[in-house]
This record gives C-alpha cells, sequence and structure tokens, in this order.
C-alpha cells in the first residue's frame, strides 16, 4: 500500500479541533511537564496510541505532536506529558492554566488492543511512557497487563512498592507506578541512573527478564507493545524476534499538518508489495513491529 | 468603514477560472491535502467552502519520495522534501478519483514528469477523468530531474505545457517557479504554448542545518521554504505576472503563506482570481470558512458585491 491506499470508508469528522484550556501544569525533574487541559471531544474520542496536535504558541504555529498519557471522557479533561527538548516542546511548556491551545485531535491508528485473552507487555521509555499508562488504563480489568518504563531522569509520576509478584524479577526491583497499582495493574521501572527500587539497566533487558520467566505457553499469548527512543524500539524488535512475542511500536517523527494531507511524516514499511513510505500521523503512529524494515 | 454598504449574506463569493466556475475563490494546493480526502477527516471543514482542491503530485510511474526528514517548521514558515510521492496516474485515475465526492468540489490533477514524454502522457491519462483542470508542475525544487529544472528557463517551460497542449481539453494551469529572474517572460512563454491559467508562487528552495550533528534537517538537504514568510515574495511576482496574464485574459491562482482573509485580500488586490492554501492549512485546517467569512464582511463594508469586483484593483 502506498500514500493514496486509504481505505476509503467514511472517516470524516473523526477529529476535533477545540480551544484547549490549560487545567493544571505541573513541573517535574528532568524538563518533564504534565499538562491537564480541557478538551471535551477528544476526552470522549481518544484511544490508546492516539495523539493531539498542539499550536504551541502565536510564533511557531506548525504544530507539534503530543501524545495522549489519560483521558477523563466524564470531566472532558486529557493529560500530556512531553519533556521540553525542542523549542515548540520548550514554548509548550510555558503555558500556563488559563492559556488557551489550538488543538486538534484525536489523530492516530491506535495500539490494537480488542484480543482481551491476550496478556499486553508494556514497555515504555522516557516520553514514549505516556500511551503506556493510557493503554495500561484501558485494559485494567479487562485483559493481563504489566507495565515496564525506563527513564533516565526522575519519573514524573508517585511511586510505590509494587503488591504484585511477577515472574523472573528481582525482588529488589520493587518499585511501581501508584496510579497503576490502585487499578490493579503490575509495573516495574528501569534505569541506569542508579535509582532504588529500579532495575539498574535498559528497560528492555528487564521486559526481557519477564518474557523469558513465563511458560511457554504464557508467552504464546503475548504481546508487547512499546514507544520510546529509537534505541530502545530497536531493543525492543529484538526481543521480539529473540522470544516470538510480537511487538507493536508507536513512531515519532517530524509532523506538518498532523491529518494526512502533506505526507511529511512517513516512515519506511515493507509490505506484501514491495516497500514503501508510510504517514506515521494516519498510518501509524503504531505499526507492527515486522513491517518496518529500520527495526529488521 | 462605519457603514456597511452590502449585507454579507448577498454577496457573491464564486470565482470563474480558466472558463471554470469555482463556488468560492479558495484552492487548496497541491502536496498539502493528499488526494483529496484528508481534511474532511476534521470536523467543521466542508468541501462547500472550497472551489477546488488540488491532487498531490503525480507522475507516470509510481514514486516513493525522499527519505525523512521530509519537513521542518522555520521562522514564519517551514521546509518541506517530499520527492512526489504518489502512486501513479493511472491508480490515482483508477482507485482514487472514483471515489472523491465529485457533488461537493471539484478536483484538479497536479501533473509532474521527468521528460517532456512523461508530462504529454500524464496529460493525456488525466484528460480522461473527472478531474476539471490540470495544474502543470514545472516548479518542483525536491526532484532530481524536471521540475524546476523546466520551470527556471522559459523555452523549457513552454516546451512543457506545448506537449501537454494537444493531449487534453482540460485547461491547463502552469504552476510557476520563483527561484527565477524573470517570472513575467516564463509566464508570457506559457501563456503563448496554450496555458489557461498560472499558478503563483511555488515554493523556494531554501535549507536548515542542525548544529549538533551539523547535518542538513532535512533528508534531501535542500526543501521549498512555504508559509508566510514567502508572502511578500509571492505578491511581487503576482504583480509582475499579472500584468502579461491580463493582457492575454488569463487568470492566476495566487498563493504564498495566505493565512487569514487580510492575507487573501491582498493576493486577490494583487490579481489573483483563486487564492490557495497550503501551508495555512497545517496551522489552521479549519482556515477556509474563517476566511470566506471575513472576506465577505470586507467586500460588504467597501462596497463590492462580489470577490471577482476585487480581482486586480491594486492602484500604483
Ligand atoms: C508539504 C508540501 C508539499 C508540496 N507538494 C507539492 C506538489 O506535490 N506539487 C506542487 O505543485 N506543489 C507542492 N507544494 C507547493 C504548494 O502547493 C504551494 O505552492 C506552496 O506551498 C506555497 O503555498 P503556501 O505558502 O500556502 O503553502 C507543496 C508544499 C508543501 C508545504
Ligand atoms: S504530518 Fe502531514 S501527512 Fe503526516
Amino acid at each position: 500500500m502506498s500514500l493514496a491506499d486509504n481505505d476509503f470508508t467514511p472517516h470524516r469528522n473523526t477529529i476535533f479541533e477545540e480551544q484547549a484550556e490549560v487545567l493544571a501544569r505541573v513541573e517535574h525533574p528532568g524538563d518533564q511537564y504534565i499538562l491537564r487541559v480541557k478538551a471535551a471531544k477528544t476526552a470522549q474520542h481518544a484511544q490508546p496510541g492516539q495523539f493531539v496536535h498542539i499550536r504551541v504558541s502565536e510564533a511557531r504555529p506548525l504544530r507539534r505532536p503530543i501524545s495522549i498519557m489519560l483521558t477523563n471522557p466524564e470531566k472532558g479533561t486529557v493529560d500530556l506529558l512531553f519533556k521540553a527538548i525542542g523549542e515548540g516542546t520548550r514554548e509548550l511548556s510555558q503555558r500556563k492554566q488559563g492559556d488557551l491551545l489550538p488543538m486538534l485531535g484525536p489523530i492516530g491508528r491506535p495500539f490494537d488492543l480488542s484480543d482481551l485473552n491476550k496478556r499486553y507487555v508494556l514497555i515504555g521509555g522516557g516520553v514514549g511512557i505516556p500511551p503506556m499508562i493510557f493503554a495500561a488504563d484501558h485494559l485494567a480489568g479487562k485483559a493481563d497487563v504489566v507495565v515496564f518504563a525506563g527513564s533516565e531522569v526522575a519519573f514524573p509520576f508517585s511511586l510505590r512498592p509494587s503488591q504484585f509478584l511477577l515472574p523472573g524479577i528481582a525482588g529488589n526491583t520493587i518499585l511501581a507506578i501508584a496510579s497503576l497499582e490502585s487499578r490493579g495493574v503490575a509495573s516495574r521501572l528501569a534505569s541506569n541512573a542508579d535509582m532504588y527500587g529500579c532495575y539498574q539497566g535498559h528497560v528492555p533487558n528487564l521486559a526481557g527478564e519477564y518474557l523469558r520467566a513465563l511458560k511457554e505457553s504464557e508467552r504464546a499469548r503475548t504481546v508487547m507493545l512499546s514507544c520510546g527512543p529509537h534505541p530502545m524500539l530497536h531493543a525492543v524488535a529484538r526481543l521480539s524476534r529473540e522470544t516470538g512475542v510480537a511487538a507493536q511500536l508507536s513512531l515519532e517523527e517530524h509532523m506538518a499538518c498532523g491529518i494526512g494531507g502533506c505526507a511529511g511524516c512517513v516512515v519506511k514499511t515493507k509490505e506484501a508489495g514491495g516497500e514503501y513510505y508510510r504517514r506515521v500521523c494516519v498510518d501509524g503512529p503504531v505499526f507492527p513491529a515486522e513491517m518496518l524494515p529500520e527495526f529488521a | 468603514m462605519s457603514e456597511q454598504l452590502n449585507p454579507p449574506t448577498q454577496i457573491d463569493l464564486s470565482a470563474s477560472f480558466a472558463g471554470l466556475k469555482l463556488q468560492t475563490p479558495l484552492v487548496l494546493l497541491s502536496g498539502c491535502v493528499g488526494f483529496g480526502e484528508e481534511y474532511t477527516r476534521v470536523e467543521g471543514f466542508s468541501n462547500a467552502d472550497i472551489g477546488a482542491v488540488i491532487l498531490k503530485g503525480t507522475t507516470l510511474e509510481p514514486r516513493m519520495g525522499n527519505a525523512p526528514h521530509r519537513v521542518y517548521e522555520t521562522p514564519s514558515g517551514m521546509l518541506n522534501a517530499i520527492g512526489l510521492q504518489n502512486p501513479g496516474a493511472r491508480h490515482v485515475i483508477e482507485h482514487i478519483l472514483p471515489h472523491l465526492p465529485h457533488h461537493e468540489t471539484q478536483f484538479w490533477a497536479n501533473a509532474n514528469g521527468s521528460t517532456l514524454e512523461e508530462y504529454a502522457e500524464v496529460a493525456r491519462l488525466f484528460d480522461d477523468s473527472p478531474v476539471t483542470a490540470i495544474e502543470i508542475n514545472i516548479s518542483c525544487p525536491n526532484v532530481k530531474a524536471g521540475g524546476v529544472h523546466f520551470g527556471n528557463n522559459a523555452e523549457m517551460a513552454a516546451r512543457v505545457v506545448a506537449a501537454m497542449r494537444p493531449m487534453t481539453k482540460k485547461p491547463l494551469i502552469t504552476k510557476l517557479s520563483p527561484n527565477n529572474a524573470d517570472i513575467a517572460e516564463i509566464a508570457r512563454c506559457c501563456i503563448e504554448a496554450g496555458s489557461d491559467g498560472l499558478s503563483v508562487i511555488n515554493t523556494l528552495v531554501g535549507m536548515a542545518i542542525d548544529i549538533e550533528s551539523r547535518r542538513p534537517v532535512i533528508g534531501n538537504i535542500s526543501g521549498g521554504l512555504s508559509g508566510p514568510a514567502i508572502k511578500p515574495v509571492a505578491l511581487w511576482k503576482i504583480h509582475q505576472t499579472r500584468a502579461v496574464a491580463a493582457k492575454h485574459d488569463i487568470p492566476i491562482l495566487g498563493q504564498g503563506g495566505i493565512c487569514s482573509a487580510h492575507d487573501g485580500i491582498e493576493f486577490a488586490i494583487a490579481g489573483s482570481d483563486a487564492l490557495g492554501l497550503g501551508t495555512g492549512l497545517f496551522y489552521d485546517p479549519l482556515l477556509p470558512a474563517k476566511i470566506l467569512g471575513e472576506l465577505r464582511t470586507y467586500l460588504g463594508n467597501h462596497g463590492l458585491s462580489s470577490y471577482r469586483e476585487l480581482v486586480g484593483t491594486l492602484e500604483v
């Protein structure tokens, strides 16, 4: 398939332009920020893996894609976690309570979470953690799910010792994300920085210890979802090949329109007909790992 | 102006372009709106606000396009180097055009090639299709052969138009590059070769550098600069082209950084029979309805009853 091979099933009116009011802004170490914005339509329709496209300031009118960490459809709120790394995200980090952000959302092909008989192993690194939180929240109480999160700076979440035992995970790797614990979802953390209660090393290695300790029959019904920096996604793709556990990867790329119009945001794919460039914004951002030659 | 001379509801916003009647002067530009249906994803966007949608640049054979990164924001604009990613003219005609809502707005092709023969063949294929016009892209800066290499030379530009002319009865609209010295001379040659309209302007060539890696940000090294940064260049090039075009009664599709009704009105005054929206849509996908609303008010306040009355009214 190529850029033009959209299916022409109606996708009209699936993305909403809202003036999202900043309700809260919390700063965390390592230039990490969490914004809670009011965007009722996005909150109502968003699915895990999707993102919003935000106009961060008048001076920088080209929008920036930010993945959705959590929604509250009843209250109409959307939580975003991002790192101020580029000029756009730095401007976004300066927005205050009461500011209005022109926001398009929800956008993109979400994670495939349809099979509730599967075990979902979620692997997030840095600013790739938010979609994992959203997916875990969605799956909580419905399917088996465990989250592994990696960061080189302090985690922007409250942490507490886990109440769940996980196979293959050493007893001193005990800290978990509190909000997930209270939803009944097990999690563990990894960092190369020497952080108490965390696995010392890369997060895919931590996930690997868990996957390898699973019984063969359990592994066979397991699927990985991952989002994070490229080296991490490479490691997850390798883990997928080594263990035979399929992986869905969520990608990032520079974007202009964010809604499929410009083909500015592509990634190379390998499909039945050959190699193509596919749009990360609407054909992704989630792709099966085996479809991406870059990660083969 | 304090007094409203014409009620906004009675203002005729239709436009005439190369024998076509457009329901509004707003035209969605090639390369910014995929193959026609992408913007209808956005709630509140309506094809009824659009005079015509120009499909992504199309070649005879499929093209994969350039390696990423393909886009990058720059001050008041952006760079792009997509590299004419498209599935080929036959695919567009057989698998895309039949599904487009031709009753809601018009769709125009954007024809590209590396050789005169390729341009001619693309025109021949689109002649037998529901597109109502064919724009000739002789100004793409992001491909190795053809593109801007044809557009920077008046004689070559005219040969492209002449090669396509016998292949189709549909209006041919030549898209001119700003990356050359004498746009009026190129316009004159294209008109004499049979061009029914002109698109002014395509992107300017530029680049951006990542200071950490010391590499160009754009995979293709250079890219086309679009957006508000090029608006003054676009207005000047339209002004220069207008004299030649008006003499031959040839319309201009003005474009280059239009992001508001104010911008659009400037382009109209300079001589744009229709107004192209590209980068402005990336900033705000609901821009068309906003422009039309404010355009109506402006026309009413200035005692004009139609968009057409405003076109080319520049006083110098
Ligand atoms: C991402 C992108 C892709 C483009 N692709 C094409 C193309 O395929 N064919 C073409 O004739 N012009 C192409 N253009 C040029 C636009 O149609 C337009 O002429 C130019 O961007 C100036 O208008 P603007 O400032 O409103 O964007 C492209 C522009 C952008 C930004
Ligand atoms: S950003 Fe324009 S197609 Fe993805």
